[in-house]
């Protein structure tokens, strides 16, 4: 799941530096922790809270590890979170079949901003950072034209349904993330897939390997980008409601979810799978803090430390299967 | 069978080595984006007198100074740290620290506050950048994760400590500084110019400086070539924490009290600051007195854009489209053909 | 050989290539006929890789044509040269280290299951076959980054050879190979199968076993095309530089052995090394020979304060001295100077000028107080620059855009700067021209007589052999042979570097 097909996650030792790996573990071993501070937190309700909460930051975090796999940044993410949201909340639509359009709109809405980053970066060789900012900014204004004060309201068949659960068991929050993570499966398996691993190591060896390295690059910011629509959606599901300044909040956590996960900012390394896990701890951690009576004001810290801690733990095991490895 | 097939009677005449001809060119591209940048921030304000005939007067050009003094501040340490291939995501919060320290703790009228008081909550905010360099280089966390990391937890720690609405008032060393006047100019501007001076001499022309376009360009030579390149990390985290605590007083003097949220409109423009005025982001390149235009551009589309009286959305959404104009000017393409464009003219 | 009605495989004629007002390629024009293995010689910054890019598809010249076996090729693109029949095995290598040796060998297009989706198996199966076919020894699923070097160059030979191209490029692909053997078996049996080579390599005695004729480029146009078994090296050397070959012969008068060596290790174990000790005297050239990853690496790197000493002791001039790390090591008057492969991620700065690349080795000499002063800089360079023979008009070049010839000045030129009295050099030389090199060892031999001690590793027999006054080879990190004057020569080294003792003489008695 990290890195290319059947790699180091063949081997034990593999398993272990595997980003995912660390965090899964992270994952339950703070479920353990909630589970023992609050009681009914085993039962099903309580899990689909958290899928509901979690949700829209993991699908975040799943767009901007597209980015991040290539070795650059992508803030746009804030932007687009918060146009999704107001453009939902100002202009609802009733039933399935506007929820339907709803999403349609709200991925387009991403793919669309991803487009423009996706041409600035890979055609025009700008630097990501830089150009998401400006994108960032342009669309957070957009956002701001379109609703300039928290407001609006989400269309309810779509709060409704998507923070119910499937049957009383399964979250319906939890279908989509598991839709994003079936197609994330299946892009790992295309040669665009590969190509992205390739291009976020090695720009120019990918190209002499007779990749389109340019084409790479926009794609992946476009998914990114659709990504962050759905993320959006799924976001005014939870609020139900519209704020312009919804995605800026959450800016920060997605590249947490990301780092969390395994997904090394240098590119190449990394996979989707972990900046979902990633994400869904970070907000679990959030549950757990605030069960645990800690003062709001101090949940920050806590983040902060988690955040420092398991990348230092990643970085140690690395660094011992890296020793380990050269001595054998 | 020699078979020889001598195109040219006398070898190598006509002929430049490709490669080596184009060194040349490539370093004064830094010049000019630099200077593109301020061309751009003197027809930014000639244009925007057809908006409100008061700009561009001598006053105004004071006040747009006073103004962009906290952020020249803060892109200095932002652009040492994106110098040597980092970022520092933690300013806001220092700069919060450092007013809030600056508000409630350092007293008012006292002389001690001036000399002893201030300097104290500098080296405390430096420490948050100590922090930051050992994170960095001793336990290799990626810079935007420990500065993000350590902006979090100090920011949440002013949280508590503050109960969320800092107290105290402006030292008056601070007031002074940031609405005082000297000899008919604001004596912040003044601070400016010779902060400026020696923040751009500190860069270009002395061996620390040197050593953080080295670093930036290739950490690994850098290291070969026998720099500390772990003590410099440090001490450039520490130096960009010191000067937004700084800044964070600086605002304090300017509105006379602290806001936990102060710090938090001046991380995206230092870092925009510092791309505009032309350094990459990938480190090695890039110099202040870009930055400078940087900021003072950000400084002067802001005032524009507000006086314009459009709604906030409307504000935003023309900065960030000339932030994205200066940003495509800067792509080496366009460098390229203004060059050739001014060429020509001659 | 019947000239008149063979096809040639590749036909050139003509190929110009300006990137700007610089001229890359200023008309190239040679033959190359079925079966045929043709070498490429020429300094670098000839046009060599500029010609290696257009015929690869990467660029596309200004004029000019090329046919390949009788019809146009103008190829778009990598993918087009390969479906037209051209394949390369660059000298950067191409290779990606995150992914498997399966998914280099595919790309970009991996094999497919019935799904659509990328089929695993079918890849390694397929990447199994092709490396069984070539003999290379490899596992399919591995991730390249844990091939060594020499299996990367030659995964990178095999990925090329696997596309049956009509063409096939090779770029320098000896370089860190410790024997050719394999590559020249099945080069044979490609040209048998009627494949033509174009064979790009610095290594004389390697293009003679290889080839039967060269083409010759100098300053971005084809000299002549010459048959290599009638042309003698001078001859070759007077075409690729355009005057005669100068020898270098090592002047042994400078030496000091009354005084204390001036580097003296002991018993070291560090890395790989295990129990290293020799001298090296004041005015001495040593020299370093071995296989690749024998140990001279982690040798070098602990002696630079690299790699960790666990055991054993330094000394310098006499005195103990401890070298935790480069900046220790510098001030014990030790300074290395890197490989020229790695120059680019260890070596240069990239970004900056080569006046800046240089004298970043001396930032005390060049400042006061810390305050860099522009007339000390601009001397300091000046006098660098003339004894590594660095012409003036490149110091204000951004570093990235000189040839690696000229880097690898720049790069010693710093080195020099310090005021180091040992250094330690490794392979200075590789990838670099005919004409740097005996620049570089002109400045090596100058800086020796005036006093200095020279460590010296190479990969190149023949350096050695000219250049060195002891000759130490390293074999499974450990010094198994310690060859002095006139035992230094190439079939001694050779023997002791694949570990065959008794074929050499060990340490003589002084």
């Amino acid at each position: 799941m990290s890195t290319a097909i059947g790699t180091r996650s063949s081997s034990a030792r593999g398993l272990l530096t595997n980003g995912l790996t660390t965090v899964v573990i992270l994952y339950v071993v703070l479920y353990v922790v909630y589970s023992r501070m609050e009681a009914g937190a085993l039962t099903a309700s309580a899990f689909g809270d958290l899928v509901n909460n979690s949700i829209p930051l993991a699908i975040a975090a799943a767009g901007a590890t597209f980015v991040i796999l290539l070795g650059g940044f992508d803030l746009s993410v804030a932007g687009v979170l918060s146009l999704v949201n107001v453009v939902l909340a100002t202009h609802p639509m009733d039933g399935a079949g506007g929820a339907l359009m709803s999403v349609v709109i709200a991925i387009s809405i991403g793919a669309a901003v991803g487009l423009c980053n996706g041409i600035f970066v890979a055609y025009g060789g700008l630097q990501s950072i830089a150009v998401t900012l400006a994108m960032m900014i342009l669309t957070r204004g957009l956002a701001l034209v379109v609703l300039d004060a928290p407001g609006g309201s989400v269309s309810d068949w779509i709060s409704d349904t998507l923070t119910n659960s499937l049957w009383g068991v399964v979250p319906a929050s939890g279908l989509v993330a598991l839709a994003v993570a079936a197609l994330w499966a299946i892009f790992r398996r295309t040669n665009t897939g590969v190509a992205l691993y390739a291009v976020g190591k090695d720009q120019t060896a990918a190209a002499l390997s007779g990749i389109n390295v340019k084409r790479t690059k926009c794609i992946a910011f476009v998914l990114a980008g659709a990504l962050y629509g759905l993320a959006g959606f799924m976001l005014s599901a939870q609020t139900a409601s519209g704020d312009p300044n919804a995605g800026s909040t959450l800016l920060l956590l997605v590249f947490a979810s990301v780092a969390l996960g395994g997904t090394a900012f240098t590119g190449g390394q990394g996979g989707l799978y972990g900046s979902m896990i990633g994400a869904a701890t970070l907000m679990l951690l959030q549950k757990v803090l605030f069960s645990s009576g800690v003062q709001s004001f101090y949940i920050g810290l806590f983040q902060g430390f988690v955040m420092v801690v398991a990348v230092i733990f990643v970085n140690v095991i690395t660094y011992v299967a890296r020793r380990n490895r050269e001595h054998a | 069978m020699l078979n020889l097939r001598d195109e040219s009677a006398t070898a190598g005449t006509g002929f430049v080595r490709g490669e080596d001809k184009r060194g040349a060119v490539r370093l004064q591209r830094e010049t000019v984006s630099a200077i593109g940048v301020y061309l751009v921030c003197i027809l930014a304000l000639f244009l925007s007198k057809f908006i409100n005939p008061e700009f561009g007067s001598f006053h105004q050009l004071q006040t747009i100074l006073t103004l962009a003094s906290f952020l020249i501040v803060v892109s200095y340490g932002q652009g040492l740290t994106v110098l040597i291939g980092g970022l520092d995501l933690s300013i806001p919060s220092v700069i919060t620290v450092g007013g809030v320290l600056a508000a409630a703790w350092v007293s008012t009228l006292s002389p001690a506050g001036f000399w002893w008081q201030i300097p104290a909550v500098l080296i405390v905010c430096s420490l948050i950048g100590v922090v930051n360099g050992l994170g960095v280089t001793l336990l290799r966390i990626p810079p935007f994760i420990m500065t993000l990391a350590s902006g979090i937890i100090v920011y949440s720690i002013c949280l508590g400590a503050t109960g969320g609405t800092p107290s105290g008032a402006a030292p008056n060393s601070l007031s002074t500084l940031m609405a005082g006047r000297i000899g008919g100019v604001p004596i912040v501007n003044v601070f400016v110019v010779i902060f400026c001076a020696i923040a751009i001499f500190m860069q270009s022309r002395t061996s620390f400086g040197q050593r953080l376009y080295a670093m930036g360009s290739n950490a690994t030579a850098a290291k070969i070539a026998g720099m500390r390149i772990n003590a410099i990390t440090v001490c450039t985290y520490a130096l960009s924490s010191a000067l937004a605590g700084f800044a964070g007083m600086m605002l304090v003097g300017y509105s006379n009290g602290a806001t936990l949220r102060m710090g938090d409109s001046y991380l995206l423009p230092s870092i925009a600051a510092v791309v505009i005025g032309g350094s990459s982001i990938l480190g090695g390149r890039g110099t202040f007195v870009g930055t400078i235009g940087g900021a003072i551009l950000l400084t002067i589309f802001d005032m524009v854009i507000t006086s314009l009286g459009l709604a906030q959305g409307w504000r935003t959404m023309i900065s960030g489209g000339l932030i994205l104009a200066a940003i495509l000017l800067q792509h080496e393409g366009a460098l390229d053909w203004i060059r050739s464009v001014g060429r020509r003219r001659n | 050989m019947d000239a008149a009605s063979v096809i040639p495989t590749l036909n050139v004629t003509g190929l110009h290539k300006s990137y700007g007002p610089t001229v890359a390629l200023g008309g190239v024009t040679f033959t190359i006929l079925p079966g045929e293995v043709h070498a490429l010689l020429g300094e670098n910054g000839a046009g060599k890789s500029t010609l290696v890019k257009i015929l690869s598809g990467v660029v596309t010249p200004d004029s000019g044509a090329a046919e390949l076996v009788g019809s146009p090729y103008k190829p778009q693109s990598i993918l087009d040269a390969r479906a037209q029949g051209v394949a390369t095995a660059f000298q950067e290598l191409s290779l990606l280290p995150n992914l498997t040796v399966a998914e280099n060998l595919g790309l970009p297009r991996l094999e497919k299951g019935p799904t659509r989706l990328i089929s695993r198996r079918d890849n390694e199966d397929s990447a199994a076959a092709t490396l069984a076919r070539y003999g290379l020894q490899l596992h399919p699923r591995a991730p390249v980054s844990r091939l060594s070097l020499a299996d990367r160059q030659r995964l990178e030979i095999v990925r090329a050879m696997s596309k049956e191209p009509k063409l096939l490029i090779l770029d320098e692909p000896t370089a860190v190979l410790s024997s050719t053997d394999w590559l020249f078996a099945i080069i044979r049996a490609e040209t048998a199968r009627g494949t033509s080579v174009l064979y790009i390599s610095h290594r004389l005695n390697e293009i003679r076993e290889l080839c039967a004729r060269g083409t010759v480029l100098r300053s971005g146009r084809s000299i002549a095309t010459t048959d290599l078994c009638d042309t003698d090296d001078a001859a070759i050397f007077e075409m690729m530089v355009g005057s005669s070959l100068a020898t270098f012969s090592r002047d042994r008068s400078n030496i000091d052995r009354a005084t204390e060596s001036r580097l003296k290790v002991t018993d070291l174990h560090a890395g790989t090394i295990k129990g290293a000790s020799f001298e090296v005297p004041v005015g001495g050239i040593v020299g370093v020979a071995g296989l690749d990853g024998q140990g001279q690496g982690d040798l070098f790197h602990a002696l630079f304060g690299l790699t960790a000493i666990e055991s054993g002791t330094v000394q310098v001039d006499g005195k103990a001295v401890k070298v935790k790390s480069p900046s220790q090591a510098l001030k014990a008057g030790i300074e290395v100077c890197l490989l020229p492969e790695e120059r680019k991620t260890q070596g240069i700065f990239a970004t900056l000028s080569v006046q800046k690349n240089v004298t970043l080795g001396a930032l005390s000499k060049v400042t006061t107080f810390g305050v860099m002063r522009r007339a000390r800089g601009l001397k300091l360079m000046g006098e660098v620059a003339r004894e590594v023979d660095l012409a003036d008009r490149y110091f204000n070049f951004q570093i990235g855009d000189l040839s690696g010839g000229n880097q690898q000045k720049a790069l010693l030129a710093r080195v020099l700067s310090t005021g180091a009295r040992t250094l330690l050099l490794f392979d200075p030389t590789r990838g670099v021209d005919v004409g740097t090199k005996q620049a570089i060892y002109e400045a090596i031999q100058r800086y020796a007589a005036a006093g200095g001690a020279v460590l010296l590793y190479s990969s190149e027999l023949s350096e050695i052999v000219q250049l060195c006054d002891q000759c130490l080879v390293v074999y499974d990190g450990r010094i198994v042979a310690q060859l002095e004057g006139e035992e230094i020569e190439e079939r001694r080294i050779v023997a002791a570097a694949t570990g065959h003792l008794d074929a050499s003489k060990t340490r003589r008695a002084a």
